[in-house]
This record gives structure tokens, C-alpha cells and sequence, in this order.
């Protein structure tokens, strides 16, 4: 038996299917992903004491204020390639089950009326502990199974820096909400979508 | 490690044995530097996400008058007095 035959029994990524951003064009996504790279290049400036770059922070969120929804958008779709990945190919029970799963975590973590950047850091916890889900399951069936000592290291690795990962944007939803609970908050109602505003 | 066998039959099954080892094993290094590949093919648009997620918090909080002290906790910015 090949190695790969022996080994396709422990779910392994395979040949994970490219993601679907159809959802999100990619010139939206490029330009968001521009913007998040000004961004933190102000953001190093300003931690150096550049007072420039606090204004121009604002501005750059003003002029944006759909920045944060866009990667809310691309937290699901990057969520179903792994709830994909993470189940077997036409169980779609299980992949409906792990979805709203999804939701109602999403839905509680969020809380009532979240601002879209409390939206986006609630998106982070769920994908963070959506990765913990896969890596653990990578590595507990590994376990079972022929898992070299390469292979057990990567794994621990990752889930590592993903328990990491998870535990850090617990606490960066936590301190948002401590820190701008004082600020002013404004909630406008257009048609049906909800706006929140922070300032 | 190098072990001699000696030669004839005996030799020439150990050399099939060796290679079909070294096979085996060349094909699951490859099998698992692809399964690393992919992985990290999945998990890369995640940590983007997160990434591009801390850098809005860090703007939101920066925008809204707070610094990070040492790299540690978050502090409100002192206004110079008038």
C-alpha cells in the first residue's frame, strides 16, 4: 500500500478547493487589503510618536466605514472552505450542522447590535476556534494512525499558534468593549441595515 | 547505516529491500509536504483575516485616543493642559 493510500484515511487537506471570492470581488478586496496596509503603517508611525498619523488614521476609517463588513464577508467564505475541509466530500448534513453552529457562536459572541468592528473581531474568534476544531481533529486522528514525529510537531505547532491566535482575539473583542464603552456610540437605522458609529 | 549483506541472492534482495524503502519513504515526504501545502493554502486566508481584523482594532482604538503602553495594555492618551 502507498504511503498517500495509507495516510488519505486520516482527512488530510488534500487538495483543498481553491476559495470561492465570488462573494467579494477581488478589486474590493485588493483595495481593502491596500487600505489595512496604509493603515498599519500609520499605526507604526504613530507608536513612534508621529502626530500626523492619528489624524490621518481617522481619516482613513472615515472615508472607509465599510471596511470592517468586508472581511466580515471574507470570514465566511473562509469559514466554509474549512468547514469543507474539515468534513467528508457530499456530507452536507454535517457541513449545515457545523454552519449554524457557526452562527449561533457568532451571534452570541457578537452580542446585540455589534458594531461592525466588533462584528469582524466576533468573525475572528469563530475562525480562530473553527482552526482549533481542525487542527486538533488533524492531530487526534494522526494520533491514531501511522503520524511520524514531523508530522506531530507541525501539528502541535499549529495548534499552538492557533490556540494563540484564538486567545488573542478573545481578549482584543474584551478590551474593545472596556475601553469604548465611555465613547460615544450611535446606532442609525437605514431601511433595513443597522450602522453603528463610534466617536 | 551501513550493513554489508555480502553478494549474490542475498545481496540483491537486500538492495530491492533498501529501495523499496527509500521509495516509500520519498513518497511520503512528498505526500506530506503537499498535505503541508495545502494546509497552509487554508489556513493562510484565515490569519489574513486576523490580521487585517487586529489592525482595525488597534486603528479604532488609536483613532479614539488610545496608546498602547510598552507594548502592553491600552491607555488613554493625556491631553497637554490648555
Amino acid at each position: 500500500m502507498s504511503p498517500k493510500n495509507s495516510l488519505d484515511k486520516r482527512q488530510p487537506a488534500g487538495d483543498s478547493p481553491a476559495l470561492d471570492m465570488s462573494a467579494i470581488s477581488r478589486g474590493e478586496l485588493n483595495e481593502s487589503e491596500k487600505t489595512v496596509e496604509k493603515l498599519r503603517d500609520l499605526l507604526r508611525l504613530a507608536a513612534k510618536g508621529a502626530k500626523d498619523a492619528v489624524p490621518e488614521i481617522r481619516q482613513i476609517l472615515d472615508e472607509h466605514p465599510d471596511l470592517a463588513w468586508r472581511f466580515v464577508r471574507v470570514a465566511h467564505i473562509v469559514e466554509d472552505a474549512l468547514i469543507e475541509k474539515m468534513t467528508k466530500e457530499g456530507d452536507l448534513a454535517t457541513r449545515e450542522i457545523m454552519r449554524c453552529q457557526l452562527e449561533a457562536m457568532r451571534e452570541e459572541v457578537a452580542g446585540e447590535n455589534p458594531s461592525p468592528l466588533e462584528r469582524l473581531l466576533a468573525e475572528r474568534i469563530v475562525a480562530t476556534w473553527l482552526q482549533i476544531q481542525l487542527f486538533e481533529g488533524l492531530y487526534a486522528s494522526g494520533m491514531s494512525k501511522s503520524m511520524t514525529i514531523a508530522e506531530g510537531g507541525y501539528h502541535q505547532k499549529r495548534l499552538d499558534q492557533t490556540y494563540r491566535r484564538h486567545l488573542s482575539a478573545i481578549r482584543a473583542l474584551a478590551q474593545m468593549r472596556k475601553l469604548l464603552k465611555g465613547t460615544a456610540m450611535t446606532q442609525i437605522n437605514i431601511a433595513d441595515k443597522q450602522v453603528n458609529t463610534i466617536g | 547505516m551501513r550493513e554489508y549483506v555480502g553478494g549474490g541472492t542475498l545481496g540483491h534482495i537486500a538492495a530491492l529491500q533498501d529501495a523499496q524503502e527509500r521509495q516509500r519513504r520519498e513518497e511520503e515526504a512528498a505526500w506530506w509536504k503537499e498535505e503541508r501545502e495545502a494546509l497552509q493554502g487554508l489556513v493562510a486566508p484565515v490569519e489574513q483575516m486576523c490580521e487585517a481584523a487586529e489592525i482595525l482594532y488597534r486603528a479604532a482604538l488609536v483613532s479614539a485616543g488610545f496608546r498602547r503602553h510598552q507594548r502592553g495594555e491600552w491607555r488613554r492618551k493625556r491631553e497637554p493642559k490648555e
